[in-house]
Parts: C-alpha cells; structure tokens; sequence
C-alpha cells in the first residue's frame, strides 16, 4: 500500500500541494485526475523521493522510500528516462545491468506486444513509440507498484489503444497502479479508484464502481459536479 | 560495488566520443609540431650556416640546440592540452546538467537506481578523475614517440636527445606531472577535492535552484576560507609559528576534512533535497 | 466479443447483463466453458477486478460454477437458465410498457403494431426463423 499523509510543497510562495493525503492499494488502479497544474506530476514525484516535500510523510509498504524500494515502486514519467542516443536493445541492457527486479523475458514479450525494435535508436522513434519504450522499461519490472505519469498524453489513438490494453493485460496482474490524467475517456472502465485534485488538495475521493452503483453516475458526471462548483 | 564500477564505465562511456575526439587532436597536433618544429630549425640552420656562413657554433649559442622541449614551448604542443584541460574543467559541470537538460530526463533514471545515490557523485568524480589520468598517461606515452620522430628529423649533432623525465621537469608539464609521489598524491589530491567540491556546489543549485547559486557560492568560499586558513591566519597574525611540514601536514588534513565535508553534504541533498 | 458500456451503470452489472443475454440466446450454452477473468478483462477492455467482481456475481446467483482450478463454467442448471430468459423477457417487456404506457395505446393496438413489426423483421433477415 502507498499511503500519502498530508503532504504540502512550495514552489517559492506558490503552494502547489496543500495538505494531500490518500492510499493506494495493490491490486488497484488508482487515477490522480485534475485539470492540469494541480501538482499531479509532482505528487508522483513526491512518492518516488524525486522531489522533496515541505511536509507530511510517504509510506510504501509501511516504510519511507529508500534505495531497496526501487525494486519495488517505479515511476514512468511522461518523458522518456533513457538517453537519445542508445538503443532500445541497450536501454534495456541499462535496466537489466542495474535492477534485480528486471524481466527479461517480459521485457522481450513487450518488446513483441509493442511491435518494437531493439535495433531501433530511441532519439529515431515516433512520439507514441517512445513512450511505449518508456511504458516498457517500467513494466519489465517485477515491482508491486507502478506509478505512471499522462501515459495517454500527446500520442495518436492506435498508440493509446495499445497500451490502455497493458491495463486490462496480465502485464498489470496485481500490482499497484497510480496513473494521472486530465482525459478520463481513455481508461474510465479501467481505474478502480479516482481522485480529484484541485488547488493541491483533494476534493474528492471515490470507487469508481461504487459511485456508478450507489449514485448512477459515471466519473465524468462526479467530476462536472465537483469542477463546476 | 560492481554496480558502481557499471555507473562509472557507463558515464565514461557517455564522454567517450569527444573524449577520444579530444585525445586525437592531441596526438595530430603534437605530432604535427614536432615536425614542424623538426623542419623549420632545420631550414634555419641551413639557411644560416650554409648560405649565410654563420659559424655552426654562433648559430647554436643563438638558437640553441633542437630539442623536443623547444615543441612543448609551442602552440601545436600546448594548444591541445589547453583544450583537453579546458574541456574537461567544463565536463565536471556538464556531466551533472546534461543529466537534467532536454526532453530526455536521464536524471529520474538515476535517482530511481536502486543504488545509494552517493554514488552517483562518486562515480561521477572518478570518472573525472579517471579521464585525467587517461589524458596524462596518454602524454606520457607521446613524448618519447616524438622524441623518435624528432631524431628522423634532426641530425645527431644538431640535437640534444632527452628522456620524458627531462622534458617534463624543463616544461610546464611538471605541473601536470609531478617528479615525486607525495606531489603527485597532493596535486592531485586537490584536484579531487577542488571537483567535489564544485560538484556539491552544483547539487545546492539542482536542490535549491536559483537560492541554491547563493548556498552554492557560498559552500564554495567557505571551503576554500577553511583550506587556507592555517596561512591566512599567520598572515594576518604575523606569526610564522608552524614549521613548512607542520602545514603541509595541517593542509593534507583539512583537505581530506573538506572531502569528507564535501560528499557529506552531497550525500545529504542528494538524499533530501534534490529535485529532477 | 464487443460490448458497448454506459458510464453510469456499474461495469460489473453491465457485464453480467451481456452473459445473460448470451446465456438466453444461446450464444453460451449450458456447461460451456467461459474465458478466465484476465482474459475476459482483456477482451471487453476493463478493469480485472472488475471481471473478477462480475464472475463473483454470477457465481453467487448460480448462473457459472468453478471448480478449483478448472475454468469456469455456464451451469446447466434448467431452472437457473429459464430464469435468466424469463428476467431477461420480463425486463424488456418492463421497459417497453414504461416507455408506452405515457402514449396511452391500447393493448389490442399495442399487440397488433408488434405482430406487423415481427413480420417485417422476420421478413427483412431473410425468413431467418
């Protein structure tokens, strides 16, 4: 479980998390959904210690981050992490030199599932491309929590048809999922848990089935109820 | 620790290209001025003792006798140093922020290696340190190469024929090759204090950013106010009270104090404050 | 296996709505072996747990059953099955008369208009039946 406590940061004056808390469970996939600039980049930052927070407390499994959680939690940001001039063949080899965690023989399944190849320089790919590497060498890993950053952002359909398709795939099997979004469309039948974030706080927090059974509402109904007033 | 040693060759390997670009230049360079250098003292003595009748010896005490320290004077034996040295004093700073710059942020993949983020410091550092020496072994191997290719050129009795040690110690290379171990070991003992120091200077500003300059800046100061304290104090005091090697002493341990300082810090804000 | 969701109706009863229909059409037949949660997860585009929830569902009402590891399977329970037709029939019906009923149609009317409709239908698949 990742529990976030009452994390606040400050850019300068600007307070761009005010007081966030929420859990995210194994198993699950859990959307951080606001309109842009409401500090979901830098949440995920926050979880994986790649930015510091002014307060509040992160727990992975029970513990604070530290150099072993990294074979337990990645992060696939919405730039690619590999540098331009390698292969994908090499970016894997990087992943492989230095995670135990790494899956190889996923790592080639994807590679396949993808249609990629690792002959391929990262810096010649296509947008949607790349950031189908990028979802790879996350996904090789045999970690309990992966957090991903707009993996639908700025890519054409068949790309985001692709890998909303990971999701439902045993690629996911029962891991932890933390994905942000300002495009709900995409994955609305896939997320088991949403939370709204507006001005670095959370407005709201629910189950996805829940809100559909109890209420009648799709996640799109909740979110027009809550932005708009 | 095999982890380390993989970050180290795959940072050296990141510099690789211009790194080898850099050693060619070098090479060609130096090379090129010895026989430049060979030639034009040739046609000059020729010139002078065959056409002009000046007296083998008047032209010897004027020009002095061919040597490959006469190349080392030059632009064609010190240009490319310069530019090694100066090509590297810029990599201890690009070698940090090319990790940040462009679409491609390699610095998340870093900071997520599940590794002690010390030492991506150090392996930074070494692979520094490791590229100077590369670039010293490479001038020690060249200079007896264009002490032979000086002898191709020059006549026996219009030369003087020196060992590397020699050049060396009649040259600014002494600089950058000490004659005795303990100069070695301090030079470049500062030198690696002097990076370290630079690059904890540059993880202030990637934690901090533009407050960072000024923590940066002044990190900076304070390690060299401590590293010369001991002489500034007895300048200002007007008291010589330590002896020579009570100082050099004094100064081998403030210096590793600063090192140890210097990596504490870095392990501290890269542990807490750095943010990609 | 294509199924088109709503956003507001839970996905897990919406998934058990299109096994019922299969089951009353006879896409699924008593006994068939039906795909695994991953799979099912996979081929309608949603979430696993969500697979997971709707196989719970038919489980506890009896239309599948596992047995340890085996896939699992439509009962062939008889009475289970007319069930599911009958649920299914009384539903649309309940739907049609709540959308007509406001039109004030009379029965006799109401029936014709379906016998025309049928005929038509029937008439434009070919003489499927």
């Amino acid at each position: 479980m990742i529990e976030v406590k009452n994390i606040s940061k400050k850019y300068g004056r600007k307070k761009v998390l005010n007081g966030v808390s929420f859990t995210a469970n194994k198993g699950e996939i859990t959307s951080l959904i606001g309109i842009n600039g409401v500090g979901k980049t830098t949440i995920l930052n926050a979880i994986m210690a790649l930015t510091p927070v002014n307060s509040g407390e992160i727990l992975i499994n029970n513990e604070k981050i530290n150099k072993a959680s990294y074979e337990k939690i990645t992060f696939i940001p919405d730039a690619i992490t590999m540098l331009p001039q390698m292969t994908i063949a090499e970016a894997m080899q990087f992943m492989q030199d230095f995670y135990e965690s790494w899956n190889q023989e996923r790592a080639t399944e994807l590679l396949g599932f993808f249609k990629l190849k690792g002959s391929d320089k990262i810096s010649s790919l296509s947008k949607g491309n790349t950031a189908k590497v990028n979802l790879l060498l996350g996904l090789a890993l045999d970690v309990d929590f992966l957090l991903m950053d707009e993996p639908f952002s700025g890519i054409d359909i068949f790309s985001r048809e692709q890998i909303a398709e990971v999701f439902t795939s045993h690629l996911i099997e029962d891991r932890g999922v933390i994905i942000t979004t300002h495009e709900i469309n995409d994955i609305e039948h896939l997320i088991d848990k949403v939370i709204l974030l507006d001005e670095g706080t959370v407005i709201k927090e629910f189950n996805t089935e829940e809100v559909r059974e109890n209420e009648g509402k799709s996640v799109i109904d909740v979110m027009r109820e809550v932005y708009r007033t | 620790m095999t982890r380390f040693l993989k970050l180290v060759n795959f940072e050296l390997g990141r510099f690789m290209k211009i790194y080898l670009a850099l050693i060619g230049i070098t090479i060609i360079s130096q090379i090129a001025g010895v026989i430049i250098k060979s030639n034009s003292y040739i046609s000059r003595a020729n010139e002078a003792i065959y056409e002009d009748l000046v007296p083998k010896e008047e032209f010897f005490a004027t020009e002095g006798l061919m040597s490959v320290l006469q190349v080392t004077r030059s632009l064609w034996f010190m240009g490319p140093i310069a530019l090694c040295i100066a090509a590297l004093i810029f990599y201890i700073f690009f070698i940090w922020y090319r990790d940040w710059f462009g679409k491609n942020t390699f610095i998340y993949r870093l900071l997520m290696l599940p590794t002690a983020r010390i030492q991506i410091f150090l392996s930074k550092g070494v692979s520094i340190l490791l590229m100077v020496f590369g670039f010293v072994a490479i001038q020690l191997m060249l200079l007896p190469i264009e002490s032979v290719i000086l002898k191709w050129i020059v006549p026996l009795d219009y030369r003087i024929d020196m060992t590397a040690g020699e050049i060396i110690q009649n040259s600014y290379l002494q600089t950058l090759i000490p004659s005795t171990f303990i100069e070695f070991v301090l030079y470049y003992g500062a030198g690696i204090m002097a990076v370290f120091i630079i690059f904890t200077a540059i993880l202030f500003e990637r934690s901090f950013r533009l407050k960072g300059v000024l923590l940066g800046a002044i990190f900076v100061g304070m390690t060299v106010l401590v590293f010369f304290s001991p002489i500034l104090i007895m300048e200002i005091m007007q008291t010589y009270y330590l002896y020579p090697i009570e100082i050099f002493i004094l100064e081998i341990i403030l210096g590793l104090m600063l090192i140890s300082v210097s990596i504490w810090t870095s392990h501290f804000l890269l542990k807490k404050k750095i943010a990609v | 296996m294509n199924v088109n969701f709503n956003n507001r109706d839970p996905v897990y009863v919406q998934v058990v709505r299109h096994f019922k229909e299969q089951i009353a059409t006879g896409m699924l037949e008593p006994g068939q072996e039906i795909p695994s949660r991953r799979e099912l997860a996979n081929k309608l585009k949603i979430n696993p747990n969500t697979a997971q929830r709707a196989y719970k569902e038919m489980e506890e009402a009896g239309l599948i059953h596992t047995e340890r590891n085996l896939p699992s399977k439509i009962t062939r329970n008889e009475k289970t099955l007319g069930a599911v037709r009958e649920e299914l029939i009384a539903g649309a019906v309940d739907s049609f008369v709540a959308a007509i009923r406001p039109i004030n149609v009379s029965l006799d009317e109401i029936v014709g208009l379906i016998q025309d409709k049928y005929e038509m239908e029937s008439k434009e698949e070919g003489g499927y039946e």
